[in-house]
């Protein structure tokens, strides 16, 4: 060691000489691109030496200590690096020749980089810049439409709320189809830790954690030949998410970023007034004695004067602006041996609709420092507090929507003596809204340490500690006023919820070039994993208050606690290697193998081979000389890789289980079967792609088609009840995911002024359950809308489909698929899914000297969605205590009317007559008629972004680097033939296979924000 | 810079090394709330708990499950909420995978799977602290858990499947075809006899199975088989029983502290083991749902001083808000789920007696029941009065417990009082999860 330190202290001594003898010669100069475009952060460096400066905004840089006998160096990622004399006068200006963008980068895989022109494997990135200020907390909302064959569908308008995240479509039924997160290197744990019960609603996207503005770049690997080293965890693709770091020997960078927004509900729910309510009511009430046989003239209507009722407006009391606040400050950079970034960030987000609201607090450090030449730490720490107002809708009927929804609208808010009114099941909304007191505090601290020491030029060891670690507190309390509470003088409950995900890392890379030109490529490595991955949670409950000042639960008169653990272990060994020869032709392989505690005794260990070929035509001489392609590369890999997510810790195990009390004494129950050879889900994925870019470059182009076959599905296959289960966990079952991917990147105009760039891409995948034990219904609280069956995609929609209201009867006709003339379960049929066949973006940039406006569509078609909001309020009198939507008004009425809504009746008669009043609402259908399924195929402005940069003249005078300032609207517009406020939406999102329903949720919020980024 | 070198190289390699080795252990984890099954019931301890275990079966589907399926199918309950199960069990028009039909079959399965491997386990403990009176106490009330079981299950379903052996694999369930309702009965009948011998008799227990509870078990089931001097018999044996009496007020009974002497069998629940069934009885300014409210005939003949007499207490409220209040611990959900009460012994004996034409002893039996309630006694003369006096009375004694659908459907008459004339629908139907997964299964006509 002492003879360590004594080499630097020389090395740093020698340094500081030499800068002083050769300082008498100051270069500056500019550094332009294609088109003569000003290159931001381009690395200047002095041949021989370490000093490098950045270039700044203008491309303006100045390095001391040039000499005539020296020459520099100017990089700049996606540009050829150029060799260039030092002019005697010191003054240069060097425009930079612009390599093939696309193909060109170097981009991270699994544990190591690669120049994307190797590449065996289909993976995406995404420049930061590319998701910067969109109003949304989480990194992963932001990426839809961003890249193919990534499926992004918020939830819900909630902020922070629930995201649906899908990389080339549901690989599984039971266990997760949720990727892997990876963020420098550490496995993030994407399970929720909200407790605070949703109504089947996901509450929260974990990802939401991480501030986006940290973020340098993301890696999204798709194919088996990206996904395989990640063996057991990458099945349904992985997202590696790389936040920004310093760079030796630049001067502190300084950003500030602030925004503001307002936010507004593009369209509100309708419900019917008070005389059209008490209209409908009455002619259910008519129709539903004529049906029974009674004589009309002694009906007596339920409401003899509807016309006179009043009508109280609760919608308009649901919705408010909501104000979004952003403000980030960062400042990086290094010195010659460490380099650093420090990020702060503040969001508070409030929802649309009363009383959400989310806030988040974010701290990042990311340090590297060489201790030696050889030797690298380095670390990455994120700290965020998040907090959640939670507001329950969706599923929950006394949830804040569904009291002003569902509640009839002549029916008073408040009663008489001016307290809150509440009717039927549902709480008052005003009284939600003002006393809901539900507060989910979350600690993320993400953090990693490592250790890299250069054994070798060509050998490399890494070493690191990650830990991911989540606590969620959650703070109840239901007051007297509100339902929740009034029963037993107010009702608390307090959640304490931890996850912890440790990973232990090491790897020992191999990359080396040999023979004649370099003509052999290497790149190889080899390493181990350890992960664990522990859930505790600790719930106490309270009853009973003194009054509502009280709310902590130690003031309860009755109270009752409990506390979970489970842990998951994984350990994993894996390998992987690369040939290139001549740049021309790549082939790899990888192989991984997991040992996992989950699984079975007789089936712990998984292996996952992959491999890959790439043939990079546009080396070759024959295509040179078409003189066609500027870059052409064809690339085509097989693997496997696994998943084990989203089962129990201990699900092959059979366990009897506690907490099957009576009368105070401790009792268990079977609650699992048994099966010692679970193991895996299997998924085989083949891809064959090609890259190319025509017209100088100005056209890039990539195309995939892949075949991803999921075998021994983890499937809770339903058993008879009989058995004293209802499931049980095998591998059993099949799914098959195909399609083809298109990504377009195009520089329409590049001229010194104008530039415009289109990007665009779009992703067919076709999703069909290709094998299954029996069919699987489930969804919608019992009622079994979903249905997962062979033949079938995952996410269908099995109902009654409703043929057609015959004119003369006004009764629903439905079709009888078992032709046995009448109407029983055997007639529900799949009518539809939540999946759509094919979604994209479509991006524009067009900037003009300093000006830039940027527009940026998503669009997704062929889903369904399933109207809830209409199933339960255009119910033809059946529900008492339930209102009415307008599409009620459109029911039969008279003979010869032509519509889809039957005539109103709660007649109940024989269910299975088709074309019997009694199935019009309630019978054998129950409503669970195809009329309430509709097209939810939509495309969006997502955002369009106007802003006007400074020009760099007037910046130098004010010491800056960067002031930009824009405006910016998200959601301005939707163009969707779908009914409801929205068509992004998923209401009962905590279960993958029940997509697409629309039940009280609140919609997609539209948004104007004006901010500014400045730098210096 | 090489001592370093050889330091982490050193590292690197012990840490695989060190992976390799601990790997297996590494990898075996054991959950802290729950045990393998193959250890369920090895020792006093365990055995114990499983029949706690089956305990809280039975309670898990009459909390209020099966108290739903008993009431709001007839005429004394009306759907008045949102929940459309419970509407669809209102109209008589119950789809396959009608959450409420669907929950109870489900749980009482699962109940008698817990019960199943009580029986098969619990004989081969061998574990000094289980003396044999406990053993046999034990295995009692596992018999007498699985007898309500397939009682509950026949009378609801018709004849079903019956699993006696614990399922440990799903290979134990092949080929087992539905049974008729005789041979459901007949195993409910089989199971009681055993119950009946291995189970003890104090005299204070009533939330736990006894010799009298299995007695009157069986009397109802006799009652229900038409076998009506056997109901007679079994029902005196209870009646006879000091440990019971008809108590006073009516109100009494469902008023805490609960385990009157009325019940014979009744479940507690308790601040941690909580039945929150009032939540769709009350209004919701009491913070309940009101899902299930007190019919307007009902009303009538509780407030009628002739008919309901002392049972008006089972309402309260006024006009178009009358609601229930059998449950009613709305502040601390502890009501009982009452299962068994001596008044329906009188009945049962009542009604074995008419059938048999002993109709003073009848009416006797009878006008306990309306005397406990202030009701003057019946004037009820023939046969057949005697009988729909009974039924009339079993309709108000019983009025929001897991009665009236029952006797409706047992005596044939639900066609002429409920107006539900197609037969199909007297039974619920399996649930579309069974007729999807299992090749053994047949549904019951008209679903």
């Amino acid at each position: 060691m002492k003879h360590f330190l004594q080499r630097s202290a020389v090395f740093v001594f020698v340094l500081f000489l030499s800068y002083r003898v050769m300082a008498q010669t100051a270069v500056t100069g500019k550094i332009l691109g294609e088109n003569n475009q000003p290159l931001e952060n381009a690395t200047v460096q002095l041949k021989g030496s370490k000093k490098v400066v950045l270039s700044a905004t203008d491309g303006s840089f100045q390095l001391e200590g040039g000499s005539k006998e020296k020459k520099i160096l100017v990089s700049f990622t996606g540009y050829e690096t150029q060799e260039i004399p030092v002019p005697s006068n010191g003054i240069i200006s060097i425009t930079l020749k612009r390599d093939n963008r696309q193909l060109e980068e170097v981009i991270i895989t699994g544990y190591s980089t690669q120049s994307r022109k190797f590449i065996a494997g289909s993976i995406v990135s995404v420049n930061a810049s590319s998701i910067k200020d969109i109003p949304a907390a989480g990194f992963n909302q932001l990426l839809q439409g961003k890249a193919a064959g990534v499926q992004v569908t918020s939830n819900s308008g909630v902020p922070g709320g629930g995201i649906t995240f899908r990389v080339r479509g549901n690989n599984s039924i039971n266990a997760s189809v949720d990727p892997l997160y990876v963020i420098d290197g550490v496995f993030v744990s994407s399970s929720d830790p909200v407790q605070t019960s949703m109504g089947n609603q996901q509450q929260s996207n974990p990802l939401a954690d991480i501030n986006p503005n940290d973020i340098e770049s993301i890696q999204i690997l798709k194919d088996a030949n990206a996904t395989a080293i990640y063996g057991s965890l990458g099945a349904n693709g992985v997202i590696l998410v790389t936040t920004k770091r310093g760079r030796l020997n630049s001067s502190a960078k300084i950003n500030i970023n602030a925004y503001h927004g307002w936010s507004n509900a593009p369209k509100k729910f309708q419900v019917t007034n008070g005389p059209e309510t008490a209209l409908l009511a009455n002619e259910a009430a008519y129709n539903t004695a004529i049906d029974n046989g009674q004589d009309p003239s002694a009906i007596v209507l339920p409401f003899p004067k509807a016309d006179t009722l009043p009508t109280y407006d609760r919608i308009n009391d649901l919705f408010r602006t909501g104000n979004t606040s952003n403000y980030e400050l960062s400042a990086q950079g290094g010195s010659e041996k460490s380099t650093y970034y420090v990020g702060l960030g503040y969001l508070k987000q409030q929802s649309i609709v009363k009383p959400s609201n989310f806030e988040r607090y974010s701290a990042r450090l990311n340090y590297d420092t060489y201790l030696s030449r050889r030797l690298k730490v380095g670390t990455s720490i994120n700290i965020t507090r998040t907090w959640r107002n939670v507001s329950s809708n969706d599923n929950n009927p006394q949830g804040v929507i569904n009291s002003a929804l569902f509640v009839r609208s002549y029916l008073p808010v408040y009663n008489p003596n001016g307290s809150y009114a509440k009717y039927g099941s549902f709480d008052n909304h005003l009284a939600l809204i003002n006393n809901l007191n539900n507060n989910a505090v979350g600690w993320r601290s993400i953090g990693n340490i490592y250790g890299e020491y250069v054994i070798l030029p060509e050998l490399k060891f890494r070493t690191s500690w990650s830990v991911d670690r989540t606590d969620e507190y959650e703070n109840n309390y239901a007051n007297t006023l509100i339902s929740a509470g009034v029963a037993t003088n107010g009702s608390a409950a307090s959640y304490q919820t931890k996850n912890q995900v440790l990973t232990n890392e090491q790897v020992l890379t191999y990359i080396k070039s040999f023979g004649s030109g370099r003509k052999h490529a290497i790149n190889a490595l080899i390493g181990n994993t350890l992960n664990s991955v522990l859930t505790e949670g600790t719930t106490a409950t309270g009853t009973g208050f003194p009054s509502n000042n009280f709310t902590a639960i130690s003031s309860a008169a009755t109270r009752s606690g409990s506390s979970s653990r489970s842990e998951a272990k994984l350990v994993s060994f894996f390998g992987k290697a690369s040939y290139t020869f001549d740049n021309k032709y790549t082939i790899d392989g990888s192989l991984r193998a997991d040992g996992s505690s989950k699984f079975g005794v007789n089936n712990r260990w998984g292996y996952f081979p992959s491999g890959g070929l790439t043939w990079r035509a546009s080396q070759e001489e024959f295509v040179k000389n078409l003189n066609w392609f500027d870059e052409l590369k064809f690339r085509g890999s097989i693997g496997l890789s696994g998943n084990q997510n989203g089962i129990g810790a201990y699900a092959a195990q059979g366990l009897w289980s506690a907490g099957a009390n009576y009368l105070d004494n401790p009792g268990d129950a079977p609650t699992q079967l048994a099966n010692p050879d679970l193991t895996w889900e299997t998924t085989r994925q083949a891809d064959v792609g090609v890259e190319f870019a025509i017209l100088n470059n100005k056209l890039n182009v990539i195309v995939d088609y892949y075949n991803k076959y999921t075998y021994d599905l983890l499937l809770n296959v339903p058993v008879p009840l009989r058995s004293g289960f209802a499931s049980y966990l095998q591998n059993y079952g099949a799914v098959r995911n195909k399609g083809v991917e298109i990504t377009l990147h195009s520089d329409n105009i590049n001229t010194k002024e104008f530039r415009w760039t289109t990007d665009f891409n779009i992703a067919f995948n076709n999703n069909k359950i290709e094998k299954l034990a029996s069919d699987i219904a489930l969804g919608a609280s019992g009622r079994n809308i979903s249905i997962l069956r062979q033949g079938y995609s995952v996410n269908s929609f099995q109902l009654y489909k409703q043929l057609y209201v015959d004119p003369e009867t006004g009764n629903a006709v439905y079709d009888d698929v078992d032709k046995s003339g009448t109407i029983t379960s055997a007639d529900r049929q799949i009518v539809g899914n939540a999946l759509p066949r094919y979604t994209g973006g479509l991006t524009n940039n067009l900037s003009y000297k300093n000006f830039d406006l940027g527009f940026f569509f998503y669009f997704q078609q062929g889903n369904k969605i399933m109207n809830m909001n209409d199933f339960f309020l255009v119910h033809g009198g059946t529900q008492r205590n339930i209102g009415f939507v307008p599409r009620q008004l459109e029911r039969w009425q008279h003979p010869g009317d032509i519509t889809d809504i039957p005539r109103m009746t709660t007649y109940s008669g024989d269910p299975t007559i088709n074309g019997g009043s009694a199935n019009n609402y309630g019978g054998s259908v129950a409503s669970l008629s195809s009329r309430y399924l509709e097209d939810g195929s939509f495309i969006r402005l997502r955002t369009i972004t106007l802003s006007y940069s400074l020009p760099s003249s007037v910046l130098r005078n004010v010491k800056l680097t960067n002031l930009r300032v824009y405006v910016q609207a998200s959601n301005l517009f939707t163009i969707t033939k779908y009914k409801g406020l929205d068509p992004e939406v998923s209401s009962q999102s905590a279960n993958q296979n029940t997509a697409g329903y629309d039940w009280a949720t609140v919609p997609q919020p539209r948004t104007i924000q004006a901010g500014i980024n400045l730098s210096f | 810079m090489k001592p370093l070198n050889k330091i982490i190289k050193g590292i690197a390699m012990l840490w695989m090394l060190s992976a390799f080795v601990s790997c297996k252990k590494y990898l075996t984890e054991i959950p802290n709330n729950a045990v393998p099954s193959t250890a369920a019931i090895t020792d006093a301890g365990t055995a114990r708990a499983a029949i706690i275990g089956a305990y809280d079966g039975l309670q898990n589907y009459y909390a209020s499950n099966y108290p739903t399926l008993g009431t709001i199918t007839a005429d004394n309950v009306v759907f008045n909420g949102t929940l459309s199960q419970y509407l669809q069990l209102d109209q008589n028009a119950i789809p396959t995978d009608n959450v409420t039909t669907v929950a109870a079959y489900q749980g009482i399965y699962s109940m008698i799977n817990t019960a199943n491997s009580v029986i098969a386990f619990v004989p081969s403990v061998n574990d000094p602290l289980l003396t044999n009176d406990e053993k046999n106490k034990i295995l009692g009330e596992a018999y007498f858990i699985r007898a309500i079981g397939y009682f509950d299950l026949g009378r609801g379903w018709g004849g079903v499947q019956l699993q006696l052996k614990p399922t440990t694999d799903l290979s134990a369930l092949k080929g087992i075809k539905r049974s008729t309702l005789d041979e459901t009965y007949d195993q409910v009948l089989a199971d009681l006899v055993q119950a009946e011998q291995l189970l003890p008799e104090d005299a204070k227990t009533r939330n736990r199975a006894q010799k009298s509870t299995a007695r009157a078990l069986r009397a109802r089931l006799h009652l229900y088989r038409k076998q009506w001097a056997d109901a007679e018999a079994y029902a005196s044996q209870v009646i006879s029983n000091t440990k019971y009496s008809l108590v006073k007020p009516y109100g009494a009974f469902f008023t805490a502290p609960f385990l009157s002497n009325e019940s014979v069998l009744e479940l507690t629940f308790s601040a941690n083991d909580r039945n929150s069934y009032w939540n769709l009885w009350y209004p919701s300014s009491f913070g309940g749902q009101f899902t299930l409210k007190p019919s307007a005939g009902i009303v009538d003949k509780l407030n009628n001083t002739d008919i309901g007499g002392a049972r008006k207490s089972l309402i309260a409220g006024s006009g178009n808000s009358v609601y229930g209040v059998l449950y009613n611990t709305y502040a601390t959900s502890t009501d009982p789920a009452y299962l068994i009460r001596i008044a329906e012994l009188y009945l049962i004996r009542a009604e074995a007696r008419a059938q048999q034409n002993n109709l003073q002893g009848a009416l006797e039996d009878l006008d306990a029941v309306r005397q406990r309630a202030d009701v003057a006694k019946s004037t009820a003369v023939t046969k057949a009065q005697v009988i729909q006096a009974i039924e009339d009375e079993n309709s108000v004694e019983f009025a929001f417990e897991a009665h009236r659908w029952f006797d409706l459907v047992r005596t044939g008459r639900a066609g002429e009082v409920l107006g539900l004339t197609n037969k199909d629908f007297w039974l619920f139907p399996i649930p579309y999860q069974d007729i999807l997964s299992d090749p053994d299964v047949t549904q019951n006509p008209g679903y």
